[in-house]
């Protein structure tokens, strides 16, 4: 993905080059295109919600085309990424707001609903039992990463996911390059020890690939 | 940190993001058409946007020359009343008195008499028998 999302860049940089509106329209879309749906699945694993992270996607390219379109195509992945994962702060700060209230006035949050993660579709794997040790593997590590500080997942998720780099890392998260080095280096540790000391079965499985 | 917590680092590195890779790929249909909309959606607010800052441009040359066009548009209107102004008392002249009386405001009678003499002269048009053809052997001549 990291090769994939490089030559993207350069096709966007090249396509970028030209001064026709026209080209840049074009560029934007297919970086859009690009990642929409790892956006999506970075937006599911901070609110949980299907359609709340469909929201938040669509805000944040509406955002990015409407602040940011006529940067060059180099910036747009870390300022997409920073739009993201503010819009992701935002709902569960407002979610944060309604449980105190709802807390306030003595109800509670219906916590019936099925969690969108784990009623996540399984991966497309050549056979069912690969589809489900992905699907249980990607289980795993989501309810690994939710156990991390909200910095920490959000530059693990930048750099692993994303395959941003430390410094776009660092502008999506609007923090210093060191900050991102020391959240993700905790976060790998911390993953390692979840993955690793809770013995998820089929995140070894994968593991042993 | 050893080199073998650095290669299992690594390899957790490696493997989570295989993991969210399969995640992706594995997006319902129904989920990709929303995600799908979404673009559209902010394709939109691009062009809009465009269009926008298109008219913009074109109002921004023509907004130094806005003041000199009101100022020409001022001018003009009064030019036309000025214009009116000095038609109105010939079309009152045209649309007030009789056309039977052009002859007198055409004549070279001294229209001051005119206008002291005005209700003797309407006096006098009303004398049927002023203006009765004389009577035939009445003596006279």
């Amino acid at each position: 993905m990291g090769l994939a999302l490089s030559i993207l860049r350069n096709d966007l940089a090249t396509s970028a080059r030209g001064d026709d509106a026209l080209d840049s329209g074009a560029a934007i879309e297919a970086f859009l295109r690009e990642v929409e749906t790892r956006a999506y699945r970075i937006a599911l694993l901070g609110v949980r919600d299907r359609d709340d992270a469909l929201d938040i996607v669509q805000d944040a390219m509406i955002r990015l085309v409407q602040r940011y379109a006529d940067r060059p195509s180099e910036q747009w992945p870390p300022l997409f990424y920073r739009i993201l994962q503010n819009r992701i702060r935002d709902v569960q700060r407002r979610r944060t707001v309604r449980r105190r209230v709802l807390s306030f006035f003595g109800g509670t949050e219906s916590e019936d609903a099925p969690d969108p993660l784990l009623a996540a579709p399984a991966p497309s794997g050549e056979n069912p039992l690969e589809q489900l040790v992905a699907h249980d593997a990607m289980v795993a590590l989501e309810q690994a990463l939710l156990m991390l500080p909200p910095r920490q997942r959000e530059a693990f998720t930048l750099r692993n996911f994303e395959g941003l780099d430390v410094a776009q890392t660092a502008e999506a998260m609007s923090c210093t390059e060191g900050s991102v080095k020391t959240h993700y280096s905790r976060a790998v540790h911390r993953l390692r020890e979840l993955l690793g000391e809770h013995g998820e079965e089929h995140w070894n499985e994968r593991a042993a690939d | 940190m050893s080199e073998r917590q650095t290669e299992r680092e690594t390899d957790l590195e490696r493997r989570a993001k295989r993991a969210f890779d399969d995640s992706v790929g594995a997006l319902d249909a129904a989920t990709r058409s929303r995600l799908t909309q979404a673009r559209y959606r902010a394709l939109q607010e691009l062009a809009a946007g465009r269009r926008s800052a298109w008219l913009g441009w074109l109002r921004l040359p023509t907004s130094p020359l806005a003041p000199a066009g009101a100022l020409a548009a001022v001018a003009l209107a009064a030019l036309l009343l000025v214009w009116r102004a000095e038609l109105l008392p010939s079309e009152a002249i045209l649309e007030g008195p009789p056309v039977a009386d052009l002859d007198i405001l055409l004549g070279d009678e001294d229209l001051e008499m005119l206008d002291e003499d005005l209700e003797f002269y309407a006096w006098l048009e009303e004398q049927p028998e002023l203006t009765a053809p004389p009577a035939a052997g009445d003596g006279v001549g």
